[in-house]
């Protein structure tokens, strides 16, 4: 069953289409990947699935709710972490995620956040400062953050732009790890096409704000008869 | 549904995000001590300022009553805090880039704001103790000589804050984070008209007629009735808060319509660029 559907999407920011007649749906439990060049409309896209955006023509359904009359509900069952938004600087790990886990009305958010400290490994640095932490340590805070809900949809925007391959390996271990275990869906952005590959079950491929291609990643190798994602990618992108 | 999660419309669930709101700013707050240090600075300068102006003019024999002054200053911190406070308190989710985490969590813009208003009026009390403490010792200046008009006195003058800061926060959504300077300096202009630090008499004609329509005039004007020794004018205070409910309604109305603006423009992610 699709938890999220997205039909016939469109946005422009004055004399710019970011996008144009986009349909999605993601299903539960599904982790799937928004690809394309940079401007392709990707963020704009997932900004609108989050309400941060209001699209100028189209719907979006979430769990069976349309998201503009029923936000609240929605964005309770949701959560979105980005390489471009960060945490309040001054708090301290512990404190901003308390302060989330109320944001989304968590019934023990003393708990819930041990059990992310614990999940993301957070421990030792509890008590540390969100501006003192390395971009790394930073990102895991936001997934703890991200997944204080236990969110039914997780969005990504290039969730591990900032990490070294040592550490981006790591979120993506977990990532999938967390999409096994607690069923959550994803919809991630990215632009490291083995990040992808690795995890996603479905990918949709963006260009100048339309959906160009959608698939596995083996059946769009197939289908543009390409070594991997990456070959897929510059021909999608060069047309 | 999980149980993890409260049902997201209860009211538990509404108690629970204003309360994430108040616990977070008291905790940047309390991390940060210049914050904390400048809560208490400018209250404090004015005072000592017009503290001494008071003195002066007292030396050189002017007849005037002294407290007036000094109750001017207490209560023109109250409007003045509560509205940069507000805008303070929204601006600083612009520029740690956390906007965007709190605008795609549940909270709606009223558990916002109302979160917003609590902690304002946490530091807002703070800030006036500390400050009817120093105008005693320094001047003798008890706060109780305002009598019963206190508390009506200050909340006309903490709602009047409130709808300057959430026009100063409309003013940062419509028009970018350079507007900020609106939200700082808007309360200033009320400043002139209020008839602060002298009665609304002394203004010309035209100005006298917008000063009646500002709930801080009615307000200062009452604190000197009072402090000469006359009673609380309940008619002007009424007149007054039946004024702050319809500017705060229109306020409310131009966050709503500010914020909508930001969305259909995809401004929410371009702050901090
Ligand atoms: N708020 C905005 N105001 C004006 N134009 C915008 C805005 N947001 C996006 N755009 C434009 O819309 C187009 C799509 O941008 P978007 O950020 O969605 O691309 P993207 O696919 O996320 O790219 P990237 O891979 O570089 O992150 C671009 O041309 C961009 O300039
Ligand atoms: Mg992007």
């Amino acid at each position: 069953m699709a938890i999220l559907e997205a039909a016939h999407l469109a946005k422009r920011f004055g004399p710019v289409t970011a996008v144009h007649d986009l349909s999605l749906t993601v299903g539960e439990g599904e982790v799937a990947g928004l690809l394309g060049p940079n401007g392709a409309g990707k963020s704009t896209t997932l900004h609108m699935l989050l309400g941060l955006i209001t699209p100028d023509a189209g719907t979006i359904t979430m769990f069976g709710m349309e998201l503009a009359r029923h936000r609240i509900e929605v964005l309770s069952r949701v959560n979105f972490a980005a390489s471009y938004v960060d945490l309040p600087g001054p708090l301290l790990v512990q404190e901003v995620l308390d302060a989330f886990a109320r944001l989304y009305a968590v019934r023990r958010p003393a708990a819930r956040v041990a059990e992310m400290i614990e999940l993301l490994e957070l421990g030792p640095l509890r008590r540390r400062r969100v501006m003192d932490l390395s971009s790394g340590q930073r990102t895991r805070v936001q997934l703890a953050k991200a997944l204080v809900n236990a969110p039914q949809l997780l969005v990504l925007d290039e969730p591990t732009a900032n990490l070294d391959p040592d550490a981006g390996d790591r979120i993506r271990g977990l990532l999938s790890r967390v999409a096994r275990e607690s069923g959550s869906a994803m919809l991630i952005t990215s632009h490291n096409m083995r990040e992808v590959e690795r995890m996603c079950d479905r990918i949709h491929f963006m260009a100048e704000g339309r959906v160009v291609a959608a698939g596995s990643a083996e059946e769009l190798a197939g289908r543009y008869g390409a070594e991997d994602l990456e070959e897929v990618f510059l021909k999608v992108a060069r047309g | 549904m999980t149980t993890l999660t409260l049902p997201p419309l209860s009211l538990a669930a509404r108690r629970s995000r204003v309360l994430g709101v108040v616990r977070r700013d008291f905790a940047a707050l309390r991390r940060s001590p210049i914050r904390m240090f400048e809560i208490l600075f400018w209250p404090t300068v004015e005072l000592l300022l017009w503290g001494f102006v008071t003195v002066f003019l007292q030396s050189q024999k002017v007849p005037f009553v002294v407290a007036f002054l000094i109750g001017a200053v207490l209560l023109w911190q109250v409007l003045q805090k509560a509205s940069n406070e507000i805008s303070i308190a929204f601006l600083e989710d612009i520029w740690s880039r956390n906007l965007l985490n709190v605008q795609v969590s549940p909270l709606s813009s009223v558990e916002y704001l109302v979160g917003l208003v609590l902690f304002s009026l946490g530091k807002v009390a703070f800030a006036v103790a500390v400050m009817a403490g120093l105008a005693y010792a320094l001047y003798g200046f008890g706060v109780t000589s305002l009598g019963v008009g206190l508390v009506p006195f200050m909340g006309v003058l903490l709602m009047l804050g409130w709808s300057l800061g959430l026009v100063g926060i409309a003013a940062v959504l419509r028009f970018g984070e350079n507007a900020q300077v609106i939200a700082w300096s808007l309360v200033f202009v009320v400043q002139p008209l209020a008839g602060i630090f002298y009665p609304v008499s002394v203004l010309p004609e035209p100005l006298q007629a917008v000063s009646w329509f500002l709930p801080a005039s009615h307000v200062f004007e009452g604190m000197r009735t009072v402090m000469a020794g006359g009673a609380v004018p309940w008619d002007r205070l009424a007149w007054a808060a039946g004024l702050n409910v319809a500017y705060l309604a229109a306020t409310l109305g131009l966050f709503a319509w500010a914020l909508s603006y930001a969305r259909r423009h995809g401004k929410l992610s371009r702050f901090g660029d």
